[in-house]
């Protein structure tokens, strides 16, 4: 049994690495993989750290201190000098990224929320901040107080400790993400030619003439698709671990932060992938086993690839914990390991419950479709 | 020997106005089979040959009756039995991505033939068919009857006892036709049995012994080409067919 098996996995395994489409689907997905590591740090770099040239030019409609304009030299902001009326034309027209009014000493801010508009406020709040330190500094010194003793009663120092940082964590489980996604188009493609296509080439009929048990035919089909899975999982997590070695050096926002991956967290994602690679193979062969055709089975597996990155986007968005309960739901569980693992909290037991889980879903699965799989049924279901 | 007692194969289909619909492609076939004999299907279209033989190659279960081959059933021996025969059709497809030589190998793996003997088989099989100048190109590659030759090396590989052989010249030109029908005769020689059939009755006139002529499921005649041309009064099978159909229709 264990020989047929083998044989029908050597058998499989052969036409998929002969089959160009089966070998773009492994390898080609995968280089996603990478450009959305590049592609999101390169966006980060450009909203997270954009050039002061872009939002400092700041419309006042009133005149300015000596003092003020130093300080507004100092903050290296443009100011742009015009009434009220101009210069909502001139911020309607971009000329200005935020106006400036005074009536009396109550300063007020306007414009539109935009990125520019928002960075503009900021360091139009510096200048305001600077320049009421300014006065309420001359203000003492008129009455002989040491404006120290009256602006800096207290003082704040900051002890908190970063242990997760948002971007590194965006960043990787995006990518994740991805690898996920490979991993299953690997599967669901290996899993229309296994099973679908070996029908519709009529190929299955010489198969079911062999003296194979229809156990031995499954099993094997499923350990070929499993490790296509996997072999496009861990490709795909390479190019993962390579882009972000390449963006931890390439870019300027991840100063000061370690972006690559622990190995320990190396070998935990290849666990998941491996527990993951098994899960959405045997759905595939459940799916595609009640397909006829080519077509069928695509139309009919294409959903699955969906399916997988959904609860991986929820568990991104929404901070879920995992629970022993959740480690154990199909698809939300990879994520939730993910994320666990870039955190450092890593729970064994759930690991292990995600991996006992997998494995008898999969059982079962399989167990279903071998009952099935007689050659009647299989050749002659229409 | 292989024999088959009153075999029945009903199917399901549906009608224009997509109502399930039952019927009989083969309604009460028996048939013994002999070591060293050529044992000729013959029908039209549509006569029930292709199911019958599906269902002693354990393709297609059957609806009622039984199967025997060498004293074993299907339901308690099926891989013994499939070790025993060697199935193969007109339609049947093999793979287009490896060599001819690969699939032998698989073969001889599936059927459990020993690792140090699968090379020899392959040598003389190859010699016998003379597959050499082609045995290593993939079989997409190869022309129909190219590939319809190594469709029957792959029979040959674990030795099988019965041939179940479903419009095996079907679509071949002469020579690729020859080609089996030669092969049907060595192996006849070496006392293996032959389950033929075909609607090329002027085919199997030329190499069967004995002839079982199916019209609409039933068998409507058996016996050798001889007998039955004597008992319809005719020169060839072809007459003998139509002179049986006529009787039979006469006879409803």
């Amino acid at each position: 049994m264990k020989n047929n098996v083998f044989n029908i996995l050597k058998k499989e395994l052969r036409e998929t690495i002969r089959d160009r489409k089966s070998l773009m689907m492994m390898f080609v997905i995968p280089f996603m993989v990478p450009l959305i590591v590049i592609g999101l740090s390169l966006y980060f770099e450009t909203v997270g750290n954009p050039s002061i040239d872009e939002y400092n030019k700041i419309g006042i409609a009133y005149e300015t201190t000596e003092s003020e304009k130093a300080i507004l030299k100092e903050l290296e902001i443009k100011p742009i000098y015009d009434s009220y009326d101009n210069l909502k034309q001139k911020y309607e027209n971009g000329d200005v990224n935020l106006y400036i009014t005074k009536e009396e000493n109550i300063y007020t801010l306007h414009g539109e929320y935009s990125d520019n508009t928002s960075n503009a406020e900021q360091l139009a709040m510096l200048y305001l901040e600077a320049y009421k330190a300014y006065l309420q500094s001359e203000y003492l010194n008129e009455y002989e107080i040491n404006p120290l003793d009256i602006i800096e009663i207290i003082s704040v120092k900051e002890d908190i400790v970063v242990k997760e940082n948002p971007l590194i964590k965006v960043i990787t489980q995006e990518a994740f993400l991805f690898v996920i996604m490979a991993l299953t188009m690997a599967a669901v493609y290996a899993a229309t030619d296994s099973i679908a296509g070996e029908k519709e080439k009529g190929t299955l009929e010489t198969l079911l003439t062999f003296p194979v048990k229809a156990k031995d035919i499954i099993l094997g089909k499923f350990l070929s698709i499993s490790l296509s899975a996997f072999v496009s999982g861990i490709v795909s997590l390479i190019l993962m671990l390579l882009a972000l070695v390449f963006s931890d050096g390439a870019f300027d926002i991840y100063k000061d932060m370690n972006l690559v991956p622990s190995v320990a967290t190396i070998i935990y994602s290849i666990c998941i992938i491996a527990i993951y690679s098994f899960f959405v193979s045997g759905l595939c062969i459940a799916v595609a086993s009640k397909t006829k055709t080519y077509k069928e089975a695509q139309s009919a597996l294409t959903p699955i690839s969906f399916i997988a990155m959904f609860p991986g986007l929820i568990a991104t968005m929404a901070t879920i914990e995992t629970t022993h309960f959740l480690a154990m739901v199909p698809f939300l569980n990879v994520s939730l390991l993910y994320n666990d693992i870039l955190l450092n909290q890593v729970d064994v037991l759930n690991l292990v419950l995600a991996f006992i889980t997998s494995i008898l879903l999969v059982m079962v699965v399989l167990a279903f479709i071998i009952k099935q799989y007689k050659s009647e049924k299989v050749l002659f279901s229409n | 020997m292989l024999e088959i007692k009153d075999v029945k194969k009903k199917f399901v289909r549906y009608t224009k106005n997509k109502k399930k619909e039952e019927f009989y492609a083969d309604k009460g076939i028996s048939l013994t089979a002999k070591e060293g004999s050529i044992i000729g299907v013959l029908g039209p279209n549509g006569a029930g040959k292709t199911t019958l033989l599906r269902m002693i190659g354990g393709i297609l279960e059957p609806t009622s009756g039984s199967i025997t081959i060498d004293n074993l059933t299907y339901d308690k021996n099926e891989i013994e039995i499939k070790k025993k025969i060697a199935y193969l059709s007109g339609n049947t497809k093999i793979y287009q991505s490896i060599s001819g030589y690969e699939l032998l190998k698989m073969c001889g793996d599936l059927y459990g033939v020993p690792k140090d003997e699968i090379e020899n088989r392959i040598k003389a099989i190859s010699k016998e068919l003379e597959l050499d100048s082609f045995l290593h190109n993939r079989i997409g590659n190869l022309s129909t009857g190219q590939t319809q030759r190594i469709n029957i090396a792959r029979c040959l590989v674990h030795e099988p006892k019965y041939y179940i052989l479903d419009e095996a010249t079907s679509g071949l030109d002469i020579i690729s036709s020859q080609v089996i029908l030669d092969f049907i005769k060595k192996e006849k020689e070496k006392g293996k049995v032959v389950l033929y059939s075909t609607h090329y009755m002027e085919e199997a006139e030329n190499i069967c012994d004995y002839v079982v002529m199916i019209h609409k499921g039933l068998v409507i005649k058996e016996g050798t080409p001889d007998n039955i041309k004597e008992a319809t009064n005719t020169t060839n099978l072809r007459d003998a067919f139509f002179a049986l159909i006529e009787e039979v229709e006469d006879e409803k």
